[in-house]
C-alpha cells in the first residue's frame, strides 16, 4: 500500500520552507514582463567542464543548472522540492520512493524526457557521479511506465531526499543517450529555460532560450534552484573574468552585466558608480580550518583548545574580509534548521593568558605548530597570517607554510605529519544542512586525520543520529551534541560567516544572489 | 645551409626527449592531482578514489609514462582530463590566438624599440637620448600585469575607447580583433620593446663609430644612406639573435596577460592546465610549446646565417 507522504517529506525536513510556499501562493504567477537582449554574466573562475554529474566547481553550477533540472533539488530556504517530478510518495515502510514526472517535459533536442532517461542519467551518476554515495543506500530501480521512476532503498532512510536533493553535485537528467558516455565527455542537453549555444574554454559559455521549455508551475516563481522558470533574456553569455580588477571593469564599462564576487576594496567606489548596484548573499559560506589530529603537537586536545582560546575571531575576520563578515562560531548559520550554539563558548575567546594555562597543562614545550595555507584564496592566507601572530603572541612556536591551491589542499588530504592547521572555506555544505555539514568530521570522511582514521565514537553516534534519526527534532538534538563535541575537542575551528557580494548594472532586473547564478526571471530593461 | 639546418635539427631531438621526461616527470613530483582538484576541499576519499578512476590516474607510473611515449610517437598528446578534448585539438584550437597576439605583439617591439633605439643613438647624451633611456628602463621595470590594469583603467573605464577584455577572432572582424588584442600585445610588448631600445642603441652607438661609417660620409653619402644602407643592416644582427629571446618571453607573458583580458590562449590554457593538475594537457603543452620554441630558434639560426657571411663560413657550408 502507497500513501501520499509528500507534504510529510517536505515538512519534516524544513522549519521554515512551509512558510515561504504559503506566501508565495499568493503571489501572481511569474510572467517577464520584458522580453529580449543579451545578458552577460562575468564569471570569477574558468569553467572547468558542464559536465555536471562528475564536477563539483562552483563555475560550472552556475552555468549548468540553467541548462539541467533534478527530480528534486533545493527551495530558497534549502528545502528539498521536486522539480522534474511533480509528486514524491513513498510506501508506509519507507522503502519505496515513486517519482511522478511533470508532462510534456522535452530535452533541448526536442526528444521528451522519459522515465528511461531518469533510470540511465541514475545509472551514470551511481557509475561515476560525484557524491554517488548518496545512492549507495538503493537496492534498484524501476520504470513502470514512462512518466513513473520507483526508487527502492535497501533500509530506510528519512534523510534519503533531503541527500537526493543536494545541490552540491546535483543528479541532473540528461537524454539516455547521453547518459553513457564518460566523464567530460556528453553533449550538454538538459531540460531547463536555456539551451547550450557554445562552450569556449577560459573564455565564455553561450546559452540561449529554449522556447519549448515546460516550466514547473507548482511554484509561482523561482524558489532557490527550483520553481517556475522563465528565460526573459534571448541569450546569457557566462564570460571568465578570473582577474577581479578586469572583471570590475568589465562591470563598470557596462561589458557585463551582473559580476560575481565583488572584492572589499572595490565595494566602496562602485557603490558610488552610476549604473552599477551592489545586491550581496550575507551567509554564503563559512571561513574554516582544521588541525591534524596526527601530528605533534596539535594531536594534543589542550594544544588545540589553547590555540581556540588564544585566537580573537574579529581581528581575524576583518583582515580576512576587510571587514564584511559575521562572526558566528556555530557550524550552521543563524536560521538554518540545525543551527544551534552549543559548545560555541569556546569561539573568540581571545585570551592568551588561558592559551598559555593550556598549554602548560597539555605539556607543550615549543614544538612548531605548522599552519598549511595558501595565496590563492585570499580570505584563507589573511586568516593565516592573523592566527599565525596571535598564536605566537600567546607562546605557541607556530609558522606558516605557504603553497599553492592544489597543493596545501592535496597535502591535507593525504599527508598525516607535516602540517597541523589547514585553512579551507566550506562553501556549498552549510548552507545544505546538518547532515552534510558534518559529513566531513565523521567516520570514514574525517579531514583532521583522526589516528587510523578512527574518530571520536561519541561524535560518530551523533552523526548516525543526524543521518538516520526518525524525526527532525531527534536530529536536531544529535547535531547540536555533535557540534558540541566538535568544538570542544577542535576537530574544527570555525571563524565567522563569508559573504558573497556581486555587482549588477541597474537594468538588470529581478536578479538575486544565490547558491548559484540564476538567469532565469532574470530580465533587462530596455 | 641545408646541411646546417639539418644538422640543426637533428641535435633538437635528443633536447625534445629530455623535455618530455622533465615534463612528464616533474607534474608527478608536485603533491595534488587533478581528483583533489576537481573534488574540492570537501570531497571525501571515496570521492577521490572514483574521480581518479574516471580519469585514468589510478594506474600505476610506469604504465602512465609507457601510455604517454607509445601515443607521443604516434603524434597523439592524450586527451585533456577536464576539457574532455584531445589536447592536439585544444593546442590547435589555441595556437593562432596566442601566435596572433605574439606576432602583433612583436611588430609592436620592433618598430618602437627600433625607431626609439636609434633616435637615441644619434642623439646621443641629448634630452631625446636621455628620453628613450628612461622610456627603456620604465619598461623594463614595470610589471606587465600591473600595466595590463592601468591600461583596462584608462582605456576602458574612463576613455571607452577599448573593450575590458574576450577575445575575437580575425578571421570573424578584423576590427573587433584589432581592439581586443590591442591591449594584451601592447602589455606584452613594453617590456621587450624597453630591452629592445637598450640593444639597438647601444649597438647603434657602436657601429657609428666604426671605420667604414666614417669612410661612407666621407665618400660624400648623406646621413639617411649612411644609416639606411650601412650602419642599420649591422644593427640587425643583434636584433635578430634576441628575437628567439623575446618570442619566449611573449609566450610565457601570456599566461598572466590572456587570464587577465580573458583571452582564450595558449597562456590562459596552460596556466589553468597546471592549477587544475591536468597532466596530460600540461605535458603535452610543454612539450609541444618547446617544440615551437625550438624550431623557431633554429629558424632564427638559419635566418641569421644568411645575414651573416662570417657565420655561414664557419657553419662549413
Amino acid at each position: 500500500m502507497k500513501v501520499d507522504r509528500t507534504k510529510t517529506i517536505l515538512t519534516s525536513s524544513i522549519a521554515a520552507g512551509a512558510l515561504l510556499v504559503a506566501t508565495s501562493a499568493l503571489a501572481e504567477p511569474f510572467e517577464c514582463p520584458n522580453v529580449g537582449g543579451e545578458l552577460i554574466v562575468g564569471l570569477q573562475a574558468g569553467v572547468p567542464s558542464l559536465d555536471q554529474q562528475t564536477n563539483t566547481s562552483s563555475a560550472t553550477r552556475n552555468v549548468a543548472m540553467n541548462v539541467y533540472e533534478t527530480l528534486v533539488i533545493r527551495d530558497e530556504n534549502m528545502n528539498p522540492v521536486p522539480d522534474l517530478a511533480e509528486s514524491i510518495e513513498v510506501s508506509e515502510d519507507g522503502l519505496s520512493y515513486t517519482f511522478r514526472l511533470r508532462d510534456g517535459v522535452k530535452f533541448h533536442n526536442g526528444e521528451p524526457m522519459t522515465s528511461a532517461d531518469v533510470a540511465a542519467s541514475y545509472q551514470r551518476y551511481k557509475d561515476i557521479g560525484f557524491n554517488r554515495s548518496v545512492l549507495d543506500i538503493v537496492a534498484g530501480w524501476e520504470t513502470p511506465d514512462d512518466s513513473t521512476f520507483v526508487i527502492t532503498l535497501s533500509e530506510p532512510q528519512p534523510t534519503f531526499i533531503e541527500n537526493l536533493s543536494s545541490y552540491t553535485v546535483p543528479i541532473v537528467i540528461m537524454p539516455e543517450e547521453e547518459a553513457g558516455k564518460p566523464a567530460n565527455q556528453v553533449d550538454i542537453i538538459g531540460t531547463g529555460p536555456f539551451s547550450f549555444v557554445e562552450f569556449v574554454p577560459d573564455s565564455h559559455v553561450l546559452l540561449e532560450r529554449y522556447e519549448d521549455y515546460q516550466p514547473n508551475n507548482t511554484l509561482d516563481g523561482v524558489s532557490g534552484f527550483a520553481g517556475r522558470k522563465q528565460a526573459c533574456v534571448d541569450t546569457v553569455r557566462f564570460r571568465m573574468l578570473t582577474e577581479s580588477g578586469a572583471r570590475m571593469a568589465a562591470l563598470e564599462t557596462g561589458e557585463a552585466h551582473i559580476v560575481e564576487d565583488v572584492p572589499t576594496i572595490s565595494q566602496e567606489r562602485l557603490a558610488e558608480t552610476e549604473g552599477v548596484e551592489l545586491v550581496r548573499l550575507e551567509n554564503w559560506g563559512l571561513n574554516i580550518g582544521y588541525p591534524n589530529f596526527s601530528f605533534p603537537p596539535t594531536d594534543n586536545e589542550k594544544v588545540r583548545q589553547a590555540m581556540v582560546a588564544a585566537m580573537d575571531m574579529e581581528e581575524i575576520m576583518d583582515a580576512a574580509t576587510d571587514g564584511a563578515y559575521k562572526l558566528n562560531g556555530a557550524l550552521q548559520f543563524p536560521g538554518q534548521a540545525y543551527f544551534s550554539e552549543a559548545g560555541t563558548e569556546w569561539y573568540n575567546q581571545a585570551d592568551p593568558e588561558r592559551a598559555r594555562q593550556l598549554l602548560e597543562e597539555g605539556g607543550y614545550d615549543g614544538e612548531p605548530i605548522i599552519l598549511l595555507t595558501n595565496q590563492q584564496f585570499p580570505f584563507m592566507y589573511n586568516t593565516s597570517v592573523v592566527m599565525n601572530e596571535q598564536l605566537k603572541a600567546a607562546g605557541m612556536n607556530s609558522e606558516l607554510r605557504v603553497l599553492d591551491w592544489p597543493t596545501a589542499l592535496a597535502t591535507s588530504e593525504q599527508e598525516t605529519e607535516g602540517w597541523n592547521f589547514f585553512y579551507t572555506g566550506w562553501i556549498t555544505v552549510v548552507a545544505q544542512g546538518g547532515p552534510t555539514t558534518l559529513r566531513n568530521l565523521a567516520d570514514p570522511n574525517n579531514v583532521h586525520k583522526p589516528k587510523d582514521n578512527t574518530g571520536n565514537p561519541d561524535f560518530n553516534a551523533q552523526f548516525e543520529i543526524v543521518e538516520n534519526g526518525q524525526t527532525l527534532e531527534e536530529r536536531q538534538a544529535a547535531f547540536a551534541e555533535a557540534q558540541r563535541i566538535a568544538l570542544e575537542t577542535v576537530m574544527v575551528i570555525p571563524f565567522g560567516i563569508l559573504p558573497s557580494t556581486q555587482g549588477i548594472r541597474s537594468n538588470v532586473e529581478n536578479y538575486k544572489p544565490f547558491y548559484n547564478t540564476r538567469v532565469s526571471n532574470v530580465w533587462l530593461e530596455q | 645551409m641545408i646541411g646546417y639546418t639539418l644538422n640543426r635539427l637533428l641535435q633538437a631531438i635528443p633536447v625534445l626527449f629530455l623535455v618530455s621526461l622533465f615534463a612528464f616527470g616533474i607534474i608527478y613530483l608536485i603533491p595534488g592531482d587533478a581528483a583533489t582538484v576537481i573534488g574540492g576541499p570537501t570531497a571525501t576519499a571515496a570521492d577521490l578514489e572514483q574521480i581518479r578512476r574516471n580519469l585514468g590516474l589510478d594506474q600505476p607510473f610506469h604504465v602512465q609514462i609507457l601510455t604517454f611515449y607509445t601515443n607521443l610517437f604516434q603524434g597523439d598528446l592524450g586527451r585533456s582530463l577536464l576539457l574532455g578534448i584531445p589536447v592536439t585539438e585544444a593546442l590547435i584550437q589555441r595556437s593562432p590566438i596566442t601566435v596572433g597576439i605574439a606576432i602583433y605583439s612583436l611588430a609592436i617591439t620592433i618598430v618602437f624599440g627600433l625607431i626609439t633605439g636609434i633616435v637615441a643613438a644619434l642623439n646621443h647624451n641629448k634630452w631625446l637620448d636621455q628620453a628613450a633611456t628612461l622610456f627603456a628602463l620604465v619598461g623594463v621595470s614595470l610589471p606587465n600585469f600591473w600595466l595590463a590594469l592601468v591600461m583596462i583603467v584608462i582605456f576602458s573605464v574612463y576613455l571607452g575607447w577599448l573593450p575590458t577584455g574576450g577575445y575575437v577572432p580575425f578571421t570573424e572582424d578584423p576590427v573587433g580583433w584589432l581592439r581586443t588584442t590591442t591591449m594584451p600585445a601592447v602589455a606584452l610588448a613594453l617590456l621587450q620593446a624597453g630591452l629592445l631600445t637598450r640593444i639597438t642603441r647601444s649597438t647603434m652607438l657602436e657601429v657609428l663609430g666604426q671605420d667604414y661609417i666614417r669612410t661612407a660620409r666621407a665618400k660624400g653619402l648623406s646621413e639617411w644612406q649612411v644609416i639606411g644602407q650601412h650602419a642599420l643592416a649591422n644593427v640587425m644582427m643583434p636584433v635578430v639573435t634576441v628575437m628567439g629571446l623575446i618570442l619566449s618571453v611573449l609566450l610565457s607573458g601570456s599566461i598572466i596577460i590572456e587570464t587577465i583580458f580573458g583571452v582564450p590562449g595558449i597562456g590562459a590554457l596552460m596556466g589553468n592546465a597546471i592549477m587544475s593538475r591536468d597532466y596530460p594537457m600540461v605535458q603535452g603543452g610543454l612539450f609541444f610549446i618547446t617544440a615551437a620554441l625550438l624550431l623557431l630558434n633554429i629558424v632564427i639560426d638559419v635566418l641569421y646565417t644568411w645575414l651573416d657571411p662570417r657565420i655561414r663560413v664557419k657553419g662549413g657550408d
